[in-house]
């Protein structure tokens, strides 16, 4: 079995066409040689997006990058595509490849939907015969109703974005290039959009996505790459790559609070090294080795009610007796804390152990948060397990909790009674 | 260059998605729509016809004839040329946003003004019979002309849209010397009609400056070639467009190895 995507040594240079705000045009040459300055030499000509990146996509795995603003994401997704050419080492490609970089390429505010199908699927390398063929799917996935033969001009853009989705999506390719796009609509649509992407997955296709929502790539990824700097960070385990940029991220946000600047604060440089307590030489003796979520009757739904009952299964490793505590909480994708509770276990002999945390009424909101099992021991550092938990929306309700609560109709002018005890109980 | 061509021809669906659709575009909002392909040069032949048939009296014989089977051929080369040196550098969306073929870009340009050429010719006959003229057998040698001029143009978009990437102030370039190219081409005048040189110490018979202008300049060669095609109905020169056909080949053989080495730096620059 070949690779989908090798990269091998890659680097890529751009030029710098202004030196500060000062663009280089006859008139301020002419301006230039007037005042008599001499020519000013320009040390760095070139910006250097990447600077030697390897990477191995194999055929048929999903494969997230994470890294941060500038540090040359888009430039790698851009070159695998073909966009751009490497300054060197090669690209090499194997399969048709579709890439989603910006939706709507070449659509013409004038024409109708339906024309801009034909004309932007052929610009993704589609045959005409294949658009055609795959024009209504097409129209039904996009849900456009009547306005598909509407010009696009008078599309919300919500609207534009569903039909260049649809479009995309639908090239059928062997390996899909994706940036940041899946937050494409309403919920509706996005959970379309997952599971178009998930129909992907499972039929073998390759897929490359930059995303910053970190939580997808843990639940959508084989494996993960940090790109950082221009270079490639880490590759590996998902969960592992997250954990190591989320810990980088934070150090340096630490760094620049104590220091008043960070690596953060001038965009495409590397993030510091995390001086955190090197897990080779002071290992912890307990490791949280799978967390399983659960329901009230023991399944494992993709979306959990917000009114039924939680079980989160740790699932601890001991390489040798020892104290342990243990910790669950719950955030959301934007790192907020909804809940967390702490538990300590005391003593545990060596080997496996599993710790059970049930919350008879999950009382969540709707939408995918990220549930984090940690365990320690005493004073060495904590090893930490992450998953999503995706609750269920309800048709009444909405906000980051839902609380057990229950509404009355009270007669008017009438003494306020004390609420009978049978009401108080949660709505269904 | 072969593999260019080739290229091209693989993306034809795309090319000729592209040209329909800037066909319709172009009149899209307007009530009249597609008829502004044919309205447009009748409008302007209408102009030419009363200038120079009814207010200018000493005009030579059916000159707006003669002016159109000339106008008709250059309008489709000036358009390509004018909007064809705009056509990579304005298309940041299609060649930052997919990968994208860029040499469909300048050619589907030229194909679109093919297009409207050639939709526009049936005006030039109904032009002829209003001045008591027919249309000969010598209209077959419309298509190897049309098929020179198409590749000659070609040749010019591609190396003037690979220069206009880097080099912007081109595009404003184009435009000036397309003016001074329309009176260098006999499109107002006639080839024949130039007389002999004597001056700045060179002596040239009529015969050999009108050799000259030809041989140089390949436009001038072609619209000779088109006016003896639809105004006088006689068979071209050959030799002339022999070499048209050798400044073609070298152009389009040039123009596409300027275009291959600068395709990549394209998605970078525009």
């Amino acid at each position: 079995m070949t690779d989908a995507i090798v990269l091998d040594n890659v680097t890529k240079h751009f030029q710098k066409r202004s030196k500060r705000n000062e663009i280089t045009t006859l008139k301020s040459e002419v301006v230039r040689i007037l005042k008599g300055q001499r020519k000013l030499v320009e040390p760095a000509t070139h910006i250097e997006a990447l600077k030697g990146v390897n990477l191995v996509v194999p055929r048929g795995t999903t494969m997230g990058i994470v890294g941060r603003n500038g540090s040359g994401k888009s430039t790698l997704l851009k070159l695998v595509t073909g966009i751009y050419a490497p300054t060197s080492g090669t690209v090499q490609v194997n399969g048709r490849i579709s890439a989603l970089l910006e939706l709507g390429a070449g659509f013409h505010p004038d024409f109708t939907g339906r024309e801009n199908i034909l004309i932007n699927g052929i610009i993704l390398g589609m045959s005409r015969a294949e658009v055609k063929s795959r024009v209504d799917q097409i129209i039904e996935f996009a849900e456009l109703g009547d306005f598909i033969d509407e010009p696009v001009r008078t599309y919300s853009s919500g609207m534009f974005m569903r039909l260049a989705f649809a479009v995309a999506t639908h090239v059928d390719p062997e390996i899909l290039i994706i940036d940041e796009i899946l937050s494409v609509g309403d919920a509706h649509f996005g959970k379309k959009s997952s599971a178009k992407m998930n129909e992907f997955r499972q039929s073998g296709k390759t897929i490359l996505f930059v995303t910053h929502d970190l939580g997808s790539i843990e639940t959508w990824c084989d494996t993960a790459v940090w790109i950082d700097g221009g270079k490639t960070r880490m590759v590996g385990d998902p969960r592992q790559v997250v954990g190591a940029y989320r810990q980088a991220v934070a150090a340096a946000e630490a760094e620049g609070e104590r220091v008043g600047h960070s690596a953060l604060s001038s965009p495409g440089l590397a993030l510091p090294d995390v001086k955190a307590p090197a897990p080779v030489e002071v290992k912890s003796p307990v490791t949280v080795e799978e967390l399983r979520l659960r329901d009230g009757v023991g399944a494992q739904p993709s979306a959990f009610s917000a009114d039924g009952a939680l079980d989160a299964h740790l699932d601890l490793a001991l390489s040798a007796p020892a104290s342990c505590d243990v910790s669950v909480e719950i955030a959301t994708v934007g790192g907020v804390t909804l809940f967390k509770t702490m538990y300590p276990v005391g003593p545990l002999p060596a080997g496996k152990t599993t710790v059970r945390l049930s919350l008879p009424r999950l009382g969540l909101g709707d939408g995918a948060h990220v549930l984090t099992a940690t365990a320690w021991s005493g004073e060495l550092p904590p090893h930490a397990l992450s998953k999503s938990l995706v609750v269920a929306p309800h048709p009444s309700a909405v906000g980051l909790i839902r609380p057990e609560h229950a509404w009355a109709t009270e007669p008017a002018r009438e003494p306020v009674a004390p609420l009978p005890a049978a009401q108080a109980t949660a709505q269904a | 260059m072969l593999r260019n061509l080739q290229e091209l021809y693989q993306y034809r669906a795309l090319l000729w998605a592209l040209s329909l659709r800037e066909l319709k575009a172009r009149y899209r909002a307007s009530v009249l729509g597609f008829l502004w392909t044919f309205l447009n040069p009748t409008l302007s032949m209408a102009v030419y016809a009363l200038v120079f048939g009814v207010l200018m009296e000493n005009a030579p014989e059916r000159y707006p004839f003669y002016l159109f089977s000339g106008l008709l051929p250059w309008i489709f080369f000036s358009t390509s040329v004018m909007a064809g040196t705009t056509s990579v550098s304005d298309r940041k969306d299609l060649l930052t946003k997919v990968r994208f073929p860029a040499q469909v870009l300048p050619a589907y340009v030229v194909l679109t003004n093919l297009i409207n050429f050639v939709l526009s010719v049936p005006l030039l006959f109904l032009l002829g019979i209003a001045f008591q003229d027919t249309p000969s057998w010598h209209l077959v040698f419309m298509v190897p002309l049309l098929a020179l001029q198409t590749l000659f143009t070609l040749a010019i978009v591609y190396l003037l849209s690979a220069l206009n990437v880097a080099f912007r102030d081109l595009q404003h370039i184009i435009a000036n010397v397309m003016q001074l190219a329309f009176f260098l081409t006999p499109v107002l005048w006639d080839v024949r009609s130039v007389k002999g040189l004597d001056r700045f110490g060179l002596v040239l018979s009529a015969d050999e400056v009108q050799r000259a202008v030809v041989l140089v300049n390949p436009m001038a060669a072609l619209m000779t070639a088109w006016r003896d095609v639809f105004f006088s109905h006689r068979v071209p020169d050959v030799e002339p467009l022999l070499v048209v056909l050798g400044i073609t080949l070298l152009t389009l053989w040039a123009a596409t190895t300027v275009f291959e080495r600068r395709r990549e730096e394209f998605a970078e620059l525009v």
